[in-house]
């Protein structure tokens, strides 16, 4: 049985790739970080109690400030392959906390990329990479071979990862790979993300509960995909013969005008009569037209996107209407 | 007055460059680490000069990795500008320590831009970012515009930290630059470089202290400048008008061969006969055919480099000879 250790397995990312390694026959462990409130809402569906002998999910205290935690952690468990999905995530919060996030989104990667050097069995390891490299776009579409452009701390963070990784690759011959994500959303998706922020208010207004949504930039335009489509593209590349690098996107850009009319209208709301913008959300620099282009990993991986923006965008509000019923109805939280 | 702070003051460059400012009429602070043996050896001579320590040259304990006491002599010295020079500058060496690499150059750079966004009047920033951020680049020379795709934990913090100065002058409107800087040498260089292990080498073979160098792969080809026009560099960019990186090279490909050459000639030697080669030497990862194109430095600031290369190498080697006869001159005294 292959074992895999995740990093960040209760964020978004992090359950949906537990849940296909799971269905794959894989010994999935994963780190989490010791918090005082509960911080497993999204691996409800799959969490077994440790006790139970088919149990195959095992999650462990740790956190990517801690090296020696790391290096133990790959140690015991000696996993196969290593999916580095933990990051202080949101951009906006990087201009607040920039050392943090640059604490735990850079140099977090390369002390796990230490512990992974050190054990004998050599894992496969993914780099979850992001589209927010390409900031001020120096070509669009954005591919492979695109210059990065980062335009927040968690962009600088991001590439100082990306090319951390590959220097391990070409450095020690470690098979590494980076996936670069575009923006992929999903019902798991964090609540203080714009799509996430947008239906939630949606399912509170349409049940009476809110009357107006607070916005920043209207006009960012972003490539947007489905989550779970898009961690399978991270286990396809860990099973390929030679690392590399990927960009993964639907090929599409929408404003987050549109998605707010798509996600209002969808329930038949008009949204212009309750999303009022506060200049606070605005970030201190945009980054421009994100659109990437996938062909690379369509072409190599077999891998492309089914779920697109209309999909994604009526998907969400569904999955947000129905967990605001199932919370008013005393019932417990739903996972999409 | 006009009041400078540099980080990494004991460095190479932090030396030549405290003499600049100095000599330009500035008050001078620097950072310096606490350590267990007194190694200011490159500042010395001001530092024991009466009429310079104490009256426009201070010295503050702080380091990157304890930002209250860096906020606190920043806050103290109240500089204009900021020199950032203090950094974990051996690229082979970030291989063996990458976390610690990472934790100065990279985040070290952060913490300090953090710091100077709060201060009630923002200093100007220089952060010298490097020629390794290029990696193995595909053209040749490079520019500003040349793609950064870093092949080593050095590079790749250097790029961080570089990123970073650009979205802080981007996003904050600091007046903040990166110059991208290739090989600079002089005698004050570290003496595990490879230039200065060479020079220092054939200097002690002269000398009788040793009889071999032993050395990596020396095919290898750097842009080799002086330490000396290099810190000019960096005063003129924060003199501008505006904020604008640059990078800072000579144009010049040399190989460590020829300064083995050159460094040997200059004692009266062969090197042939003193040389062996160690394959436990060579880098993980052996950047290539890193060679800058100055030429907006040239137009905009005025900036050329002075001392060529030949130049460069038989004034290192000439400095370790003269001091290590004079090392041998006050043992026979003693």
């Amino acid at each position: 049985m292959k074992k895999a250790l995740i990093t960040g397995i209760t964020g978004q990312d992090g359950s949906y790739l537990a849940e296909l390694l799971l269905a794959k026959d894989y010994e999935v462990h994963g780190i989490i970080r010791r918090a005082s409130t509960f911080n497993t809402g999204r691996l409800d569906s799959i969490y077994a109690d440790p006790h139970t002998p088919a149990n195959r999910l095992f999650l462990h205290y740790g956190d990517l400030a801690d090296a020696s935690g790391l290096a133990r952690l790959v140690g015991k468990i000696q996993p196969e392959e290593v999916y580095n999905l933990a990051a202080q995530s949101h951009v906006r919060v990087s201009f607040d906390a920039p050392e943090y996030t640059t604490d735990i989104t850079a140099t977090g990667t390369v002390r796990l990329l230490e512990a992974i050097r050190e054990v004998g069995i050599r894992p496969r390891f993914y780099q979850a990479s992001s589209s927010e490299m390409f900031g001020k776009v120096q070509e669009v579409p954005q591919k492979e071979t695109t210059p990065f452009y980062p335009r927040s701390p968690y962009g600088c963070a991001k590439v100082y990862s990306y090319w951390v990784t590959v220097n391990y690759r070409e450095s020690y011959g470690l098979h590494a790979s980076n996936g670069i994500l575009f923006n992929h959303e999903s019902p798991r998706r964090g609540e203080t993300f714009v799509t996430r922020k947008i239906t939630r208010a949606v399912a509170h207004i349409q049940a009476g509960l809110q009357d107006k949504l607070y916005l920043g930039n209207l006009d960012a335009k972003r490539d947007w995909g489905y989550a779970k489509e898009y961690v399978e593209a991270m286990w396809l590349m860990l099973q390929q013969p030679e690392p590399d690098d990927y960009v993964i996107a639907t090929g599409e850009t929408h404003s987050v005008r549109e998605f707010v009319e798509l996600a209002f209208s969808h329930v038949g709301l008009d949204w212009q009569k309750h999303v009022a913008i506060d200049e606070r959300y605005h970030r201190p620099a945009e980054v421009e037209l994100l659109i990437g282009d996938a062909s690379k990993a369509k072409c190599r991986l077999g891998w492309e996107p089914k779920v697109k923006f209309a999909e994604l965008t009526r998907l969400m509000v569904d999955a947000d209407m129905a967990l605001l019923k199932a919370h008013r109805e005393g019932r417990a939280r739903v996972t999409a | 007055m006009r009041r400078a702070f540099i980080t990494g003051i004991t460095g190479q460059d932090g030396s030549y460059l405290t003499e600049l400012l100095l000599e330009k009429g500035y008050e001078v602070h620097g950072g310096v680490r606490r350590t267990s043996t007194l190694i200011r050896s490159r500042i010395d001579h001001l530092y024991h000069d009466p009429a310079i320590y104490n009256r426009r040259l201070f010295l503050h304990y702080a380091d990157l990795e304890d930002p209250t006491t860096l906020r606190r002599a920043l806050t103290k010295a109240a500089p204009d500008e900021v020199y950032h020079l203090a950094s974990q500058s051996h690229v082979g060496l970030s291989f063996e320590i990458p976390e610690s690499t990472c934790d100065v150059v990279a985040m070290g750079t952060l913490r300090l831009l953090e710091m100077l966004r709060d201060l009630p009047h923002p200093p100007r920033l220089f952060f010298p970012s490097s020629g390794e951020v290029f990696g193995r680049p595909a053209v040749f020379p490079q520019d500003e515009d040349t793609p950064v795709a870093p092949v080593n934990p050095y590079g790749c913090a250097k790029a961080f930290a570089m990123q970073m100065v650009r979205v802080y002058r981007e996003a904050f409107g600091l007046f903040a630059c990166s110059a991208i800087m290739y090989n600079h040498e002089s005698p004050r260089r570290g003496e595990n470089f490879v230039t200065q292990k060479i020079c220092r080498g054939a200097a002690a073979i002269r000398q009788g202290r040793q009889r071999e160098l032993v050395l990596g792969d020396t095919s290898a080809e750097r842009d080799w400048g002086h330490a000396r026009d290099y810190v000019r560099a960096m005063w003129l960019m924060l003199q501008q008008d505006r904020p604008q990186d640059f990078v800072i090279a000579t144009g010049e490909l040399h190989s460590v061969q020829e300064v083995l050459e050159t460094a040997f000639a200059a004692v009266g030697l062969d090197w042939r006969q003193h040389v062996r080669r160690d394959e436990r030497l060579f880098r993980p990862a052996e950047p290539a055919r890193l060679v800058g194109d100055a030429s907006k430095a040239r137009r905009e600031l005025g900036w050329a480099p002075a001392t060529g290369f030949a130049d460069l190498i038989r004034e290192m080697t000439e400095a370790a000879l003269a001091q290590m006869r004079s090392e041998s001159a006050s043992a026979a005294q003693g």
